[in-house]
């Protein structure tokens, strides 16, 4: 289990990842950071939508309405362009601070 | 999944009322019904089911911080009402209701009796004195009772009535709002109604007038039923609404719609027995029972051009 305090910074990229290839909602994002992370990491709902606003605050993101077959209405959020470009960033953003933090490991700790 | 939905409400109940959040709120709670179903497909439990998803959740402090929420510290130390207190509250209200209702109609009939018994044929004065006033001021003690009683069963809810002190979560708010809305058709029949009858009343007198001298007197009579029938209504379904519209603490319950509905409470305490005093005297002592009904509808007139006076008085000031 990652502590939720160790990934923080990275829970917009992994949101702006799971958006890159379709829109999604709420549940479905937090089920596939579950099932990709093979359960090390699970979002939690008020950092999930802490982070959705704070992208749409950016224009990282967009939200809009859809109605689903049983009649419930979920919010869907979408990439934008602006979004990908800060995705982008944090990908090499990440590369380097890999590089950087690993300088500080000892393999034969871990 | 009704622990959860309390869960989400008891969060989000002292947190200000806006769309954003109201939004967040529902699409948390979907997924959150989500995740639970789920989880009881893969055969956990009800209660591991319910707590695994309420230890998912988090704390509601990181969302506040990222919106930008300050907690009205006020408004948040107030008690959340349960959906028992808002019925029983709401019950209470009516009967409440009914009762003061039912004393003002009372104290009008009481005054149409006492005219009734002059003008049967077979009363001497002093009889129909004795008891048309008897039943009046009988009539008025038991009105009194009632206020009294109506009084003492909503003392309970001072909090709610008074002084707002009170949160409503968003669940039972939304519940208020449908029942309130649903309502809103009665209410409006109800107030036809009324004011169809007030507008009719006087049809009485006329008739009355049409046939002869003597039946005016029975005009008169009928004219205070009906007007008693039209205040019994708008006293009962305006206080029903009343109910609601104090309980979802709408516009007419800030604090100076407070103020001023004690000023015009206090003038009415005075003003309505002042008015049954000089009827009575009038009455006893110089016999103008002929005349001196009118009294009532003069004093009712007077009052609401008061009440409405000072209503636009008080607005301007404000503005």
């Amino acid at each position: 289990m990652i502590s939720s305090d160790v990934i923080r910074g990275y829970n917009d990229t992994i949101i702006l990842y799971l958006l890159l290839e379709n829109e999604s909602y709420g549940y479905e994002i937090s089920k596939q950071i579950k099932e990709l992370s093979h359960e090390k990491y699970t979002i939690k709902e008020t950092t999930l939508y802490s982070a959705f606003n704070r992208l749409l605050k950016n224009g990282y993101i967009e939200s809009f309405y859809k109605d689903e077959t049983f009649g419930k209405r979920r919010t869907y959020y979408k990439i934008t362009e602006a979004g990908l470009h800060y995705y982008k960033e944090k990908c090499q953003e990440w590369k380097l601070t890999k590089e950087v933090v690993n300088r500080f490991i000892r393999e034969d700790f871990t | 999944m009704n622990t959860i939905i309390d869960y989400l409400d008891n969060l989000f109940a002292t947190l200000p009322k806006t769309k954003q959040l109201e939004d967040i709120r529902a699409d948390m709670l979907a997924n959150m019904e989500d995740k639970y179903n789920e989880l009881k497909k893969l055969g956990k439990s009800e209660n591991e089911a319910i707590g695994i998803v309420i230890s998912e959740f988090g704390n509601i402090d990181e969302l506040l911080n990222e919106l930008d929420i300050q907690l009205d510290q006020k408004e948040a130390h107030f008690p959340l009402l349960l959906e028992e207190e808002i019925e029983d509250f709401l019950k209470t209200s009516k009967k409440t209701s009914m009762l003061t209702g039912l004393g003002v109609t009372l104290c009008m009939l009481g005054a149409a009796l006492l005219i009734l018994f002059f003008q049967l044929p077979n009363f001497s004065e002093l009889a129909a004195t004795t008891i048309g006033v008897t039943t009046l001021l009988v009539l008025v003690a038991i009105a009194v009772g009632l206020f009294i009683y109506g009084g003492m069963l909503k003392d309970k809810y001072k909090f709610i009535d008074e002084k707002g002190e009170f949160s409503l979560s968003f669940n039972t708010r939304k519940l208020l709002e449908d029942k309130k809305n649903a309502y809103q058709s009665t209410y409006a029949l109800s107030v036809i109604f009324g004011v169809i009858l007030c507008i009719l009343s006087p049809v009485s007198l006329f008739i009355a007038m049409a046939i002869s001298e003597e039946a005016v007197t029975y005009g008169v009579v009928a004219l205070l039923c009906i007007i008693a029938i039209a205040i019994n209504i708008f006293i009962y379904y305006g206080g029903i609404k009343d109910s609601y519209n104090r309980l979802l603490k709408l516009e007419e319950y800030s604090e100076r719609q407070k103020e001023e509905d004690k000023v015009v409470g206090a003038v009415a305490a005075i003003v309505w027995p002042l008015a049954v005093c000089i009827f009575l005297i009038s009455g006893l002592v110089y016999h103008q029972w002929h005349i001196n009904w009118i009294i009532f509808p003069i004093t009712g007139l007077l009052f609401g051009m008061f009440s409405a006076a000072y209503h636009i008085l008080k607005t301007k000031e404000t503005k």
